[in-house]
């Protein structure tokens, strides 16, 4: 009995050893794992600045694609060259820059901020199912622009954009009011406010709809479809500058985004005002949402997947992230213009078509691979 | 960093002064009173335990302590510079600072890697625009290597089982550098490897811990003083030699239990009667 009691002694002591050498790592132990650590730090970086820089040369490409594919054939050639001349060239050069120039730019900012704010949006509410158009902004915009044309009778003016934005800012100062009174729960309660503001707009909509001239009911429609074509040099500093702000808002407060992610009580913890914070950041997001919404419509899907898709691969909560997603949906978003004005001969099609067809094909097989692949 | 550590315990030893106060502090969550008048106090360098059966408000005081929860009347103090300050005056980014918490929450979903999450410690110390620099690497992989990470800085949060979870999110809370960690129940859904191990390396950071727990020989074991809640009140407070009682044992678990000592650390150490509720508790006596 005592022999056994020895050996347990003996045990508990050796036992006790290795978890205090464990737990209180001696110096060398501590210093080589810190070499380790910072080494594979060094080569992350590296990596990390590699693909951002890829990145960027293939946005730069997709943008020169976007200036030579179309319906008049302008090769590369002439693009390069109308690029640099000064004196005018004609017709190709005007073509270049007054018509694929501004809607190439402003496919990008429409991809670079919808999936922005779908990455905002699903890092505070912790929902990777978070979308801009589930929180009833683009639906708020739909019914602005159908009380415009209800009301005035004509179909699109420069009231148009600015109908819409009133719209979503409606739903938005609607959803705040709504979810930014109660503390507790506030996601929860901001996603089905949300989902409920979005279907009493659309019914107001399809009420006003119901009421209108047919033709008016087309154009309404082809509208929430979303298109590029309204493009102008003009109307670009907007959303360029509201992008912009919103990009480097988010960088700044990139940690307290990804505190986020630990849980409303942890995130307290580490000093943030919760559902302050919240708030702030649906307030930027849906700014983006109006005024891409007024601008080009209404495209869905950019804003729920392409932070997933990167998410695959990276994680988000990084300034590489962050830009990486942005990089992606502008991309994105290009192609999806080569193609809605290739595909058809002499016809365009909406560009929400083609973001929902080869978005959810592309994110499918994806899955697929993934589901075969172990962790 | 181990020489600070050894620092701050000679330092605590010499001064054994109350890091956080608790005073007659009440908390009612929709008129129910959850927490009714506590007062405690918490001394620099101890290891205090919370105790109490589910429902007891462990939980809820906790939250008032890392200012989640307003209380309704009472106050929490906190040592803050030398001076006492209610923790509701202090600035919410400077109590960070001081106080760091590891929760039962953990993030999902959004493929954060070990490092990103240890990394989160930096945010009370991080102005919007600055940086990480190589001071702010070398917290961060010094105490990745703290808690035995090191080979799994790069792997997904969500692939870590439960104790290297918890290892990593302690990690945090070192990056934090806190002078108060508060842990709610650290130990549970852990096996016991992982249960000593998490213990023993928070008591091993050398600061003020606040730790709720579930297993009480486990509390027994690591605490210097515990704290004994039933239906939101204070039971009893002290030594577990004082607290761990088999009459205190059956009047708030409602079990019957045995207490000796542990032939190791000298501690208290409970061995349960089954078959028993605790009105039975001399007769189970009896039997063995």
């Amino acid at each position: 009995m005592s022999k056994v009691k020895t050996m347990f002694k003996n045990d508990i002591n050796k036992s006790q050893k290795s978890a205090g050498q464990k737990s209180l790592a001696p110096k060398k132990q501590s210093l080589f794992a810190h070499k380790k650590s910072t080494a594979w730090l060094e080569k992350k970086q590296i990596s990390h600045s590699g693909v951002t820089i890829l990145t960027v040369i293939i946005c730069i490409f997709s943008l020169f694609c976007a200036l030579s594919f179309g319906a008049a054939d302008i090769s590369f050639a002439d693009v390069w060259h109308s690029l640099w001349q000064n004196e005018d060239v004609g017709f190709i050069q005007r073509i270049i820059w007054e018509l694929r120039m501004p809607r190439a730019i402003l496919a990008l900012l429409a991809g670079c901020g919808l999936a922005i704010s779908g990455l905002i949006l699903q890092m505070v509410t912790r929902n990777p199912l978070a979308d801009p158009y589930l929180f009833g902004i683009s639906s708020g915009a739909s019914l602005g622009v159908v009380i415009l044309i209800a009301t005035t009778g004509s179909i699109f003016t420069v009231m148009t954009p600015i109908a819409a934005f009133v719209g979503s800012l409606v739903a938005m100062v609607m959803l705040m009011l709504i979810a930014g009174r109660r503390q507790s729960q506030q996601v929860e309660s901001m996603l089905l406010a949300g989902v409920a503001l979005s279907f009493l707009f659309s019914s107001f909509t399809n009420l006003l709809l119901y009421h209108t001239d047919p033709q008016a009911v087309t154009a309404v429609l082809f509208w929430t479809m979303g298109s590029f074509s309204r493009a102008q040099w003009e109307n670009l500093l907007f959303p360029t500058v509201v992008i912009i702000t919103c990009i480097v808002f988010m960088l700044a407060y990139r940690r307290q985004l990804s505190a986020m992610l630990l849980g409303d009580e942890s995130a307290t913890t580490l000093g943030i005002n919760v559902n302050r914070f919240r708030i702030i950041m649906l307030l930027l997001s849906s700014l983006i949402t109006a005024t891409l919404v007024s601008m080009c419509g209404g495209i869905g899907f950019v804003g729920l997947m392409i932070p997933h898709i990167v998410r695959f691969f990276i994680s988000q909560g990084t300034v590489f992230g962050i830009l990486l997603t942005a990089l992606v949906g502008g991309i994105f978003m290009i192609w999806v213009d080569i193609l809605s004005r290739t595909i058809l001969v002499n016809q365009e099609l909406p560009v929400g078509v083609i973001t929902a067809a080869t978005g959810s094909l592309f994110f499918l097989t994806l899955l697929y691979f993934r589901k075969n692949r172990p962790n | 960093m181990s020489t600070n550590v050894s620092k701050l315990v000679k330092v605590n030893q010499i001064t054994k002064t109350a890091l956080l106060t608790v005073e007659h502090l009440s908390w009612c969550a929709d008129d129910n009173l959850i927490l009714d008048d506590i007062s405690f106090a918490v001394k620099q360098g101890s290891f205090t335990g919370i105790l109490g059966p589910n429902g007891a408000g462990k939980s809820s005081l906790l939250r008032c302590l890392y200012r989640f929860v307003k209380p309704k009347q009472g106050k929490v103090s906190f040592a803050h510079h030398n001076e006492h300050h209610n923790i509701w005056q202090l600035n919410a980014n400077d109590y960070a600072k001081n106080v760091a918490v590891v929760l039962q929450e953990t993030p999902s979903h959004f493929n954060l890697t070990v490092y990103d999450v240890v990394a989160l410690g930096l945010i009370p110390h991080k102005g919007i625009f600055s940086r990480a620099d190589n001071a702010d690497d070398e917290k961060i992989a010094q105490a990745i290597s703290q808690v035995g990470l090191e080979n799994k800085v790069q792997q997904s949060f969500e692939h870590l089982s439960g104790g290297e979870k918890q290892r990593a999110l302690i990690a945090r809370a070192i990056v934090q550098s806190p002078s108060l960690l508060i842990m709610d129940e650290p130990t549970s859904h852990l096996d016991v490897r992982y249960q000593i191990q998490i213990m023993e390396l928070a008591k091993s950071l050398g600061i003020t811990v606040i730790a709720s727990f579930h297993d009480l020989n486990l509390a027994s074991a690591m605490c210097d003083n515990l704290l004994v809640l039933n239906q939101g009140k204070l039971v009893c407070q002290g030594t577990p030699k004082e607290v761990l009682t088999s009459e205190m044992l059956s009047d708030v678990f409602g079990v019957c239990a045995h207490i000796s000592e542990h032939q190791q650390h000298k501690v208290p150490h409970i061995s349960y009667y089954y078959g028993y509720t605790s009105g039975d508790h001399e007769q189970g006596e009896d039997h063995v």
